[in-house]
C-alpha cells in the first residue's frame, strides 16, 4: 500500500505552513522531542533493567514497572505529537528516506510490542512468570526501543 | 581578553589533523553523534526517574533515598560517556562550537546543574530517616528536583541549537552578540 498521500497531504497542510515559516518553533518542537525521548530511555531502561534483576532489585518488579509505564505513555505521546509537527516540514523528503522508514517500522513494532505482548504478560504477579520469559521481554524491549532511537538519529544523517 | 584566549585555544584544538579528520569522516562523527544521543537517554532518563521521585510523581512508596543511591551508578555511566563523546564533538569542530551562542550557554547549564546536583547530593544523604519516606518530599527538595530537570532540559535543548546558524559569527549582528558569542574578528572589523 502507498503511503505517499499521507506525506503529500502533511506537505500541504497547516502543520506544514508553521514548521517550514517558523524555524524557531521547528526548533523548540524538536527540543521536546528529543526531551522525551530521553524520558522514554528512561522508563525503558529502568523498568527492563529491574526486569532482569541488575536495577532497584530490592524494589519489586510489579512496583517499578507499573511506575514506569505511566511516564512511559506519556514520552510516547509527546514524541508522536511532536515527530508528526517535525515530519511535516520534510514530509515528502522523509516519505524516499529509508532510515526515516526504519525508525517507523521499529515504533510501530515497539509500540505493539509495549501494549499487545509486555503489558498484559507483566499484569500477572512476576513470580508466576518464568524468568526466560521476563528476560526475553526485556532484553528485545530495549533492543526494539535503542533501534528506534538510533535510527531516528541517522535520519539526519541520510 | 576571555574570548580572544578561546579563540586561540580552539584554533589549536583545529590544527590537528585528528579533528578535521572527525569532522570530515561521515561514519565516525555520526558514530559519535548517535552515541552522545544514546548516552543522554541513559543519564537524563535516570536523571528524570529520581526527579520524579523527588516531586511525588513516581515511586511513592519506596524511600527516595533508595531510588537515588541505586540509580546513581548507571546515571554516572551514562553521563561520563556523555562527556566523552561530547568532547570528541567539541574536538571535531572546535571554532565553530567556541563561538557558539547556544554552546557557551550550554557550559553555563552545565556549571549551574552540577552545582546544584552537588547541593542536591548533599541534602539527599541528610534525608534518611527525616522524610525519605514521604510520600512527597518537602518543598526545597522538589524545589531543587524541578531545578534540576530545568537545567538539564535546558542543556539538552541548547546543545541541540549549537546546530543552527541562526547567530553564528558570519551573520550581521549587533556588536553585544558578537561578544557574546566570542567572534573576535567581527569586533575587531567594527571596532
Amino acid at each position: 500500500m502507498d503511503l505517499l498521500f499521507i506525506f503529500e497531504w502533511l506537505d500541504t497542510s497547516i502543520l506544514a505552513d508553521m514548521s517550514k515559516a517558523y524555524g524557531g518553533v521547528f526548533a523548540v518542537v524538536q527540543m521536546v522531542h528529543l526531551v522525551a525521548l530521553a524520558m522514554l530511555g528512561g522508563t525503558v531502561l529502568v523498568s527492563d533493567l529491574r526486569l532482569l534483576g541488575v536495577l532497584l532489585s530490592d524494589v519489586s518488579s510489579e512496583s517499578v514497572v507499573n511506575n514506569m509505564d505511566r511516564w512511559f505513555s506519556v514520552a510516547l505521546i509527546v514524541i508522536a505529537l511532536s515527530g508528526v509537527f517535525m515530519s511535516s516540514a520534510v514530509a515528502i523528503k522523509l516519505y524516499y528516506n529509508e532510515m526515516f522508514w526504519a525508525k517507523m517500522i521499529g515504533l510501530f513494532f515497539g509500540a505493539a510490542f509495549v501494549y499487545f505482548i509486555r503489558r498484559p504478560l507483566l499484569r500477572h504477579p512476576h513470580d508466576t512468570i518464568n524468568v526466560w520469559s521476563l528476560r526475553l521481554i526485556a532484553i528485545s524491549s530495549m533492543i526494539i526501543w535503542f533501534t528506534v532511537a538510533a535510527s531516528g538519529r541517522w535520519i539526519g544523517f541520510s | 581578553m576571555l574570548n580572544e584566549w578561546l579563540l586561540s585555544f580552539a584554533r589549536w584544538l583545529d590544527s590537528f589533523a585528528w579533528s578535521t579528520e572527525i569532522h570530515e569522516s561521515f561514519y565516525l562523527y555520526a558514530w559519535i553523534e548517535s552515541t552522545h544521543v544514546l548516552t543522554i537517554m541513559v543519564f537524563l532518563g535516570m536523571l528524570f526517574v529520581i526527579d520524579l521521585r523527588m516531586l511525588g510523581l513516581a515511586f511513592v512508596d519506596v524511600p527516595a533515598s533508595k531510588i537515588s543511591e541505586r540509580l546513581d551508578k548507571p546515571m554516572m555511566i551514562g553521563f561520563a560517556l556523555m562527556v566523552i563523546s561530547g568532547l570528541f564533538l567539541f574536538f571535531a569542530i572546535p571554532v565553530r562550537s567556541t563561538q557558539s551562542i547556544w554552546f557557551r550557554i550550554k557550559v553555563v547549564l552545565l556549571i549551574a546543574a552540577g552545582i546544584n546536583a552537588f547541593l542536591f547530593r548533599r541534602k539527599m544523604k541528610q534525608a534518611k530517616g527525616d522524610w525519605d519516606t514521604d510520600r512527597v518530599p518537602p518543598k526545597r527538595m522538589r524545589v531543587g528536583a524541578g531545578l534540576s530537570l530545568a537545567l538539564w532540559i535546558g542543556v539538552i535543548m541548547t546543545g541541540r541549537t549549537i546546530a543552527y546558524d541562526w547567530f553564528d559569527c558570519h551573520k550581521e549582528l549587533p556588536y553585544f552578540m558578537y561578544w557574546l558569542a566570542g567572534c573576535v574578528d567581527e569586533m575587531a572589523a567594527l571596532d
